[in-house]
């Protein structure tokens, strides 16, 4: 553990923005990810401990002009309790209910989940297949500049993203899906609660009369980083789901996920696993 | 007569079998509750190991230099400071090593200012290494080439055990069906929430005073001793609160010494404390075995013999794992009525881990055998001879009085009343052959449902010369108790049934008795909190002790009230005349009233309980616990066969507890032994490569959590022990014990493959149900 030499808590996004552009500083929100990282001694302080948790506007769940955005400041649980992301992004809610256990979902924030860029983590697979982009904000020439990043071109290994190190996460954002969107989520662990992913998976899109269209699916713990499944969306996309279908689907994921051996699961698990899920949540949108 | 008797009556009420609330409870649950862990004493210095991190390698070199340069360091340590200094059951082991042998070996110590000043020298020591091929089982250790791990251990054979009883030849010969298989049982640690800690603090006198979470004080100042090179009478143990034990307490470790040896040097108190990984890493774990099990069986269902022969890996050092055949070989001779027994064990050094006590010691890990091969039998002689599945374990259980080839004498035996509560509360013999019908068709959640049943010493187990315990009990002017007790309360509950038991003697209430257990200056001799022993062998002292003082005042009353002692009593704060309750005074005015006279009669007793057991002995032919007893678990699961996901609905447990005694402490009991054995069965496991541990985190080390808990009826079968206090007999191991084997019966119920290697983690499960389905289509 290296020195903290400063720690500071802005109220307002563009102070946090300045001090980002002024030097070395470790970001903290719930610090869920962060604690066990630092005490674990896999990454040490920088000389700046940001704790972003009083930034005012990043905590806020908005629908607005068919855009639903959410602050990064926004915890798991507030995630699982809200009824208008029940209504438009169930899957989400979904998710949250499988996440670690009451005290983490209550200080985890969908900003740290993201940043963390585990391949494993569990709000990452629901925003992949709801399409979703993540607004990145930094300070250049004495304002807020920010650009928005397609989630599924945000990753670029474990830990590892395209957000520079003086940008904050302020939001994602993804379009109200359409009225017969569907969606599901699934994640595997030898136990019901305060698991880590074997492997988790996402599956969604618009369902009418049997019909899959505009397919999004997303895999967690199989890859460098959580990734959309290109053969799986193929298998489905325009198809009429029946068994056949549903049996291309699972051999197609299957064939998208490329897991490794580790000690929660060997690539074998993994991939059976993968095959196993996409059959039984495809299986859950015909009985929908 | 005084006013305040007149007219009072008090019934004769028993608080035997009731729930009484465990006194530190409250603390404990708002966190109130000083634990060793948070315990500071001025002047106190932080000690910190340094653990080799690799699995056997020569020392070339040692620089302490840096470290101790660093400002806030008092002194560093390493084995050239600790000479001669041995430790462990075969004293194979040493505080510091000058050699390493295993990934956790003490190869350096710091003492300094703060925890964090330690951590940062520690990481300053340069030791130079060279590394040596290793011996990472106990097969590779047996081989002709392999690296002699102990000096003094000639072809890495460690203990060795052996019984033998019948003519086995004969007995294969009179079989009709031999089973005969190969169980691995894993690795798996106590995972104690209070992380491993002790404090040391040396006086001018050299008199040692050690905080220490240790379950046998007593014992602990022989085995400490020789690790410091002082006499064990001088030093003291002080158990200040501790966050479980399980058995992982139950033998001196180096990092006790070294705590002692840093104090002794600095002229401070030291403590040292681990952190989570270091407990992974440094704590003892449970034996792991290869039992190679044969048993026998006629077609009319009788057990002939059973053959196990049990290949141990020691570890680097020898703590108490290896002891375990002690233990397994009672399980293979007296789990039913078996006539023919050929026991082996051999333990063999390696460059692993070693193991200590652990709950269950050793029957956890042969009943996951000897209950399986029940179950094979039953399902053959069910399948070929139409066989009830019950009337096969009620054939071969034994009865009251019958004594088992080690000479277990089973004076009160219900494991029939345990068979056939468990089978008729489950309805397991309708459910086992509806689930048997259902295993071959289509379909992805399967249900199963398991029966299994062990056996365990539940009155002590003589191991050591005695096992008794001393109790000193007083009564103050108020009518206020003191117990002083050997035992040990390490969070089992021993603190509510001592109250328990007292009060019920003496008719206070249990919250005025108080228990002094925790200063080896002051209890008199135990041997331990172990082997499911302390409610019987304390309890019986407690009644002794109580009895005792109540035969004082009842003679003191008599004298006083003109009647004889034996037509007194003492409910609910008074002496009262026995036949109608009516009270002749209150209590604490007797007690007063003994006390200020000329020749005071004040109430101190005491009491040195010893069981009517024998000593286990070399032959392993003896009664060597004053009881024994069973239970019977059935488990209910549901199988994902995609996943390989294995849920525990339901367990039924009937299990012969002698008579209950503090309800919920037994409740309890149950449950928190039945979650370890589920961890054991089915997600628990420490990874290791080559010597290194791959999982030291909770993360990925998987204890079952809440909702995995299944739902428990419990069936306390009251066979009244006629030398347990009120009837009782130790109770708790045998939760720990008993459900793994029914758990993996009942996946063979849903799926129709054993698994001989636990744990059953889904991954295992689902390979093995895919690799069944390859190979079937
Ligand atoms: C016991 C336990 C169980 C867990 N279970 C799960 C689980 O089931 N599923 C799961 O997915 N995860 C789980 N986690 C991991 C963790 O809780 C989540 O990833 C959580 O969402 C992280 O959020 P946080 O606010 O705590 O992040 P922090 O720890 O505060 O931050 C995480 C990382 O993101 C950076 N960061 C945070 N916010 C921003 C931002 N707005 N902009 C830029 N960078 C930022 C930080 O600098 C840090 O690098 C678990 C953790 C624990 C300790």
């Amino acid at each position: 553990m290296s020195e903290i030499e400063r720690y500071i808590a802005p109220n307002q996004l563009d102070d946090a923005l300045e001090a980002l552009a002024g030097g070395p500083v470790t970001i903290v929100a719930g610090a869920t990810d962060l604690t066990p990282q630092i005490t674990g001694g896999k990454r040490v302080y920088k000389a700046t401990l940001m704790n972003i948790q009083h930034i005012e506007g990043l905590n806020a769940v908005t629908k607005k002009d068919g855009k639903i955005r959410i602050g990064s400041l926004v915890t798991v649980s507030e995630i699982r309790g809200n009824p208008m992301l029940k209504k438009h992004g169930g899957i989400l809610c979904q998710a949250a209910n499988h996440f670690a256990s009451e005290q983490i979902r209550n200080a985890a924030t969908i900003g740290g989940n993201i940043c963390n860029a585990s391949p494993a983590g569990d709000m990452i697979i629901p925003f992949l297949v709801l399409g979703a982009a993540v607004e990145l904000a930094r300070w250049q020439d004495d304002r807020i500049e920010t650009r928005s990043v397609p989630l599924d071109e945000f990753f670029t290994g474990p830990g590892r993203s395209v957000a520079r190190d003086d940008e904050l996460l302020t939001a994602v954002i993804f379009d109200v899906p359409p009225e017969n969107s569907i969606g599901f989520f699934r994640k595997s662990g030898p136990r019901p609660a305060l698991e880590i992913s074997t492997v988790s998976i996402g599956i969604g899109g618009d369902f009418s009369d049997g019909t899959l269209k505009n397919v999004r699916v997303a895999f967690g713990a199989v890859g460098p980083t959580a990734l959309r499944g290109k053969l799986t969306e193929a298998a489905l996309e325009g198809k009429t789901l029946n068994q056949d279908v549903i049996q291309a689907a699972a051999l197609a994921a299957r064939q998208d996920v490329s897991p490794i051996d580790d000690i929660r699961a060997t690539k074998w698990y993994r991939t059976h696993l993968i095959g196993v899920f996409t059959e039984e949540l495809l299986n859950n949108v015909c009985q929908n | 007569m005084a006013e305040d008797v007149a007219f009072k009556h008090i019934e004769k009420t028993s608080l035997i079998g009731k729930r009484i609330k465990k006194p530190d409870a409250p603390a404990k649950a708002i966190g109130k509750t000083r634990y060793i862990n948070d315990m500071v004493l001025p002047q106190m210095l932080y000690g910190k190991i340094l653990h080799a991190g690799r699995p056997h390698a020569e020392i070339i070199s040692i620089d302490t230099s840096e470290a101790e340069k660093l400002a806030g360091v008092h002194l560093v340590i390493t084995a050239k400071d600790t000479p001669d200094l041995k430790l462990g059951f075969v004293k194979d082991n040493a505080p510091l090593k000058s050699k390493v042998l295993c990934e956790r070996d003490e190869v350096a110590a710091v003492a300094a200012e703060s925890e964090a000043i330690a951590a940062a020298a520690i990481k300053l020591i340069k030791v130079s290494y060279k590394d040596l091929p290793g011996v990472f089982s106990a097969k590779d250790g047996l081989k002709k080439d392999a690296p002699q791990i102990q000096e003094n251990f000639p072809g890495n054979k460690s203990l060795k055990f052996k019984f033998k009883h019948g003519d086995l030849a004969e007995a294969e010969a009179g079989s009709d069906i031999i089973l005969d298989h190969v169980f691995n049982v894993h690795y798996v640690t106590h995972c104690c929430m209070g992380t491993s800690c002790a404090i040391a603090d040396f006086d001018h006198n050299g008199k040692l005073t050690i905080y220490s979470q240790t379950q046998y004080p007593y014992n602990y100042k022989m085995d400490l001793a020789p690790a410091l090179g002082i006499d064990p009478g001088d030093i003291r143990v002080i158990q200040p609160t501790t966050g479980g034990s399980f058995g992982a307490k139950l033998d001196v470790y180096p990092y006790e010494p070294v705590a002692a040896i840093l104090a002794q040097k600095t002229g401070r108190p030291v403590k040292v404390l681990f952190d989570r990984e270091e407990e992974f890493i440094n704590s003892p774990t449970r034996q792991p075995a290869a039992i190679h099990l044969r048993t026998g069986c006629t077609s009319d269902g009788i057990l002939t013999f059973r053959s196990a022969d049990v290949l141990m890996d020691n570890g680097a050092y020898t703590s108490w794992g290896p002891t375990v055949p002690v233990i397994m070989m009672r399980t293979v001779s007296g789990h039913y009525r078996v006539p023919v027994i050929d026991f082996k064990a051999q333990a063999v050094y390696s460059n692993n881990a070693y193991a200590g006590s652990f709950r269950g010691y050793g029957n956890v890990q042969m009943t996951y055998a000897t209950a399986q091969h029940m179950d094979m039998f039953a399902e053959e002689l069910s399948e070929k001879h139409g066989m009830d599945p019950i009337e096969f374990h009620l054939k071969n259980a034994q009865k009251s009085g019958e004594v088992t080839p080690q000479k277990s004498y089973l004076r009160e035996c219900v494991l029939a009343e345990c068979l056939t509560t468990a089978a008729a509360a489950s309805d397991y013999v309708n459910k086992h052959k509806t689930y048997t019908e259902a295993c071959t068709e289509e379909g992805r959640y399967k249900r199963g449902i398991g029966l299994a049943s062990s056996i365990h010493n539940a009155g002590g187990a003589k191991i050591h010369k005695s096992d008794g315990c001393g109790t000193i009990l007083k009564m103050d002017d108020y009518a206020r108790v003191t117990v002083i007790t050997g035992a040990s309360e390490i969070g089992q509950g021993i603190d509510a049934v001592i109250s328990q038991i007292v009060s019920e003697e003496l008719g206070v209430p249990p919250e005025h008795v108080t228990l002094v257990n925790n200063d080896s200056d002051i209890g008199p001799w135990d041997v331990g909190v172990h082997a499911s022993r302390t409610t019987f062998i304390a309890g019986n002292g407690a009644k002794r002790a109580a009895i005792k003082a109540k035969k004082q005042i009842l003679a003191a009353a008599s004298k006083q009230a003109n009647v004889t002692a034996e037509e007194l009593d003492l409910r609910g704060g008074y002496v009262v005349q026995d036949k109608d309750g009516a009270a002749v005074i209150r209590l604490d005015r007797m007690l007063r009233q003994m006390h200020f006279q000329p020749t005071p009669d004040v109430v101190m007793v005491s009491d040195y309980y010893e069981p009517n057991s024998e000593l286990e002995g070399k032959d392993h032919i003896s009664d060597h616990s004053a009881a024994y007893s069973h239970a019977v678990h059935i488990a209910e699961v549901v199988v994902d066969t995609y996943t390989g996901e294995v849920k525990v609905e339901k367990v039924t447990m009937a299990q012969d507890v002698g008579r209950v005694i503090n309800r919920m402490g037994l409740e309890a009991q149950m449950e928190g032994g039945l979650a370890f054995g589920l961890g054991f069965a089915l997600s628990e496991e420490m990874i290791f490569e080559e010597g290194r541990l791959l999982n030291p985190s909770f993360r990925d080390y998987k204890v079952p959590t809440a909702p995995e808990m299944p739902e428990i009826e419990m069936h306390f079968i009251e066979s009244d022990c006629e030398e347990g206090p009120y009837g009782a007999k130790g109770i708790a191991e045998l939760p720990t014990i008993v459900i793994a084997p029914a758990i993996a019966n009942a996946v063979y119920n849903a799926t129709g493959i054993r698994f001989l290697n636990p744990p059953m983690s889904p991954e295992k499960v689902a390979r093995a149900i895919w690799e069944k389905k390859q190979a079937d289509s």
